[in-house]
């Protein structure tokens, strides 16, 4: 239990709490294993494990709900305030990315179904090199934004906002690079609309890591940090800890 | 204003963020976290303290009551809260073994100068109780028992529209207008505590102070004595003390935390019950403490 969640004089709520925030991790834990899973099937050309990714993403579905119908629960039973109120919001939040998380990992499997499935003709494997890089740097994201929430650690939030800055530019090259092999053939424009689909999913769960550092800052200090500065909030957060 | 910086109670928020108390910029004299002043004050109270013989209730402090805003006072049982309340119309004058220090002042007159008459006083600063004390008269007489002893009417059209005025104002008008001659007591308990309130209003106060004013209430009583309260602030400064934090959240502007007998921390109630800068605000209105 952390300090988040713990010492309430009704024990029962300080449970509650930390039952939501088991969910999270949960959560986070699977819809970060569902990318990985869903890279690795077009890594393997293996459109039935594909298929398992995207049967198992109603887990995380499952879990958005329950995590709702306890959120609601708890809010009419305690009432909460202050850093309870905030860690309720930022349950409900998180939870809300992770599920998209999920959701852009099932748009990943589903391309390896759309290159490999009975026989159609696979993408330039060239192409697909970075879908890999960029998995690989959406992951660490995702594991460092969930680390930032169940450590509440400022620091780690702080670097995965950073981090979306270099995503997106490496999104941009990588479009760019892409447009060369439609421009090379044009009997690649197919596989690479997918390919830059794909790129976008990964994109867009960086972003929802990015999301979670963010409300993990909410969450710790009171400041919403959406469409602010990073700089900003980075040099505030130095400054108390100067002062300290 | 100045910075406290002997203070090493720490705000813990968080592993990466330890915010001391000791630092916090506005963090004034008297220990308070948070802006005790106000732009627009009603009432100015300055290093108030309070003892009941040898036992100081009340430590030095200081703050503002905004004009036609409602100020909540939470904190837990002892923690002083009514005994500040009862400060700022004298109250504590009935009490032989009480003694107040400090400066408290109502636009800008000292309420404890010594040439002052405190029942003027009470009449500008009124006050409402935790249980409903009608006297026992009627509906009519309880408000109109005020403006007669103060000479606010000399004719009864002329009363007759004060107490009308008030009752309108406590919402209790439509559901007392054709038993005016009624006993006060024979009302519900709402009822009474809003004829209450009237009678508070019928003398013109310029402040109303209420004293845990729905704690003996039901919940519907509570919610007609919560909206009084809103529409009261556009013509009068309300303070209250309550227990109930979702009544202070959904009543007032300002809140101050009392902890044994200290003002710990006041703001803007949005912030307070949002992002409470005080760990001790923080452990009580969350339920941490009692």
């Amino acid at each position: 239990m952390n300090e988040m969640t713990s010492g309430h004089i009704v024990k029962a709520y300080s449970a509650e709490l930390e039952h939501l925030n088991k969910l999270v991790l949960e959560m986070g834990n699977l819809g970060q294993d569902q990318l990985r899973r869903a890279v690795q099937t077009l890594k393997d050309e293996d459109p039935k494990s594909a298929g398992q990714v995207i049967d198992r993403d109603r887990q995380l579905n499952e879990i958005d709900i329950q995590a709702d119908e306890e959120i609601i629960r708890l809010i009419a039973k305690r009432q909460p305030m202050a850093r309870d109120l905030r860690d309720i919001l930022t349950v409900q939040k998180t939870v809300s990315d992770l599920e998209r998380v999920g959701d852009e990992a099932r748009k990943i499997a589903n391309l390896t179904i759309r290159f490999y499935d009975n026989g159609k003709t696979p993408p330039n494997k060239e192409t697909l090199h970075d879908i890999y890089d960029m998995s690989e740097f959406v992951d660490e994201m995702l594991g460092r934004s969930l680390e930032a929430f169940a450590e509440l650690d400022l620091d780690k939030a702080l670097e995965v906002i950073e981090m979306d800055k270099k995503l997106y530019e490496d999104f941009r090259g990588s479009l760019r690079r892409l447009s060369t092999f439609i421009m090379e053939d044009s009997r690649n424009v197919g596989s690479v609309v997918d390919i830059v689909l794909a790129l976008r999913a990964l994109e867009r769960i960086g972003g929802h890591a990015k999301n979670i550092g963010g409300f993990v800052i909410f969450l710790v200090t009171g400041k919403d940090v959406r469409h602010v500065d990073i700089q900003a909030i980075s040099d505030e957060i130095a400054a108390s800890r100067v002062a300290d | 204003m100045e910075q406290v910086v002997n203070d090493t109670s720490a705000v813990t928020q968080g592993s990466g963020l330890v915010v001391d108390a000791a630092v916090i910029e506005d963090r004034n004299a008297e220990g308070t976290v948070g802006e005790i002043y106000v732009d627009d004050p009603r009432m100015t109270c300055r290093n108030v303290n309070v003892y009941y013989g040898d036992k100081q209730a009340i430590f030095d402090v200081s703050l503002d009551v905004g004009k036609n805003q409602v100020i909540s006072m939470i904190g837990p049982s002892g923690c002083g809260k009514s005994t500040f309340l009862r400060c700022l119309n004298r109250m504590n004058d009935t009490i032989d073994i009480c003694r107040v220090t400090g400066q408290i002042k109502m636009d800008g007159q000292d309420i404890y100068d010594g040439g002052l008459d405190v029942v003027p006083l009470r009449a500008s600063v009124g006050m409402v109780f935790q249980k409903p004390n009608p006297f026992p008269k009627s509906i009519y007489d309880n408000i109109a028992y005020g403006p007669r002893i103060h000479g606010l009417s000399d004719d009864k059209p002329h009363l007759d529209s004060i107490v009308e005025n008030a009752l309108q104002k406590a919402g209790l008008w439509t559901e007392v207008k054709d038993r005016l001659d009624q006993p006060g007591t024979g009302l519900s308990g709402g009822q009474q505590q809003r004829l209450c309130i009237a009678r508070a209003i019928a003398v013109s106060p310029e402040v109303i102070l209420m004293d845990e004013p729905c704690s003996a209430l039901d919940p519907i009583a509570t919610a007609k004595i919560e909206e009084l309260i809103d529409e009261l602030r556009e013509n009068f400064t309300i303070a209250i003390v309550t227990h109930s934090m979702q009544q202070a959240a959904r009543v007032s502007q300002r809140t101050a935390y009392f902890h044994l007998g200290k003002l710990i921390e006041v703001g803007e109630t949005d912030q307070i019950f949002t992002a409470p800068r005080h760990q001790l605000t923080e452990d009580y209105i969350t339920g941490r403490f009692g």
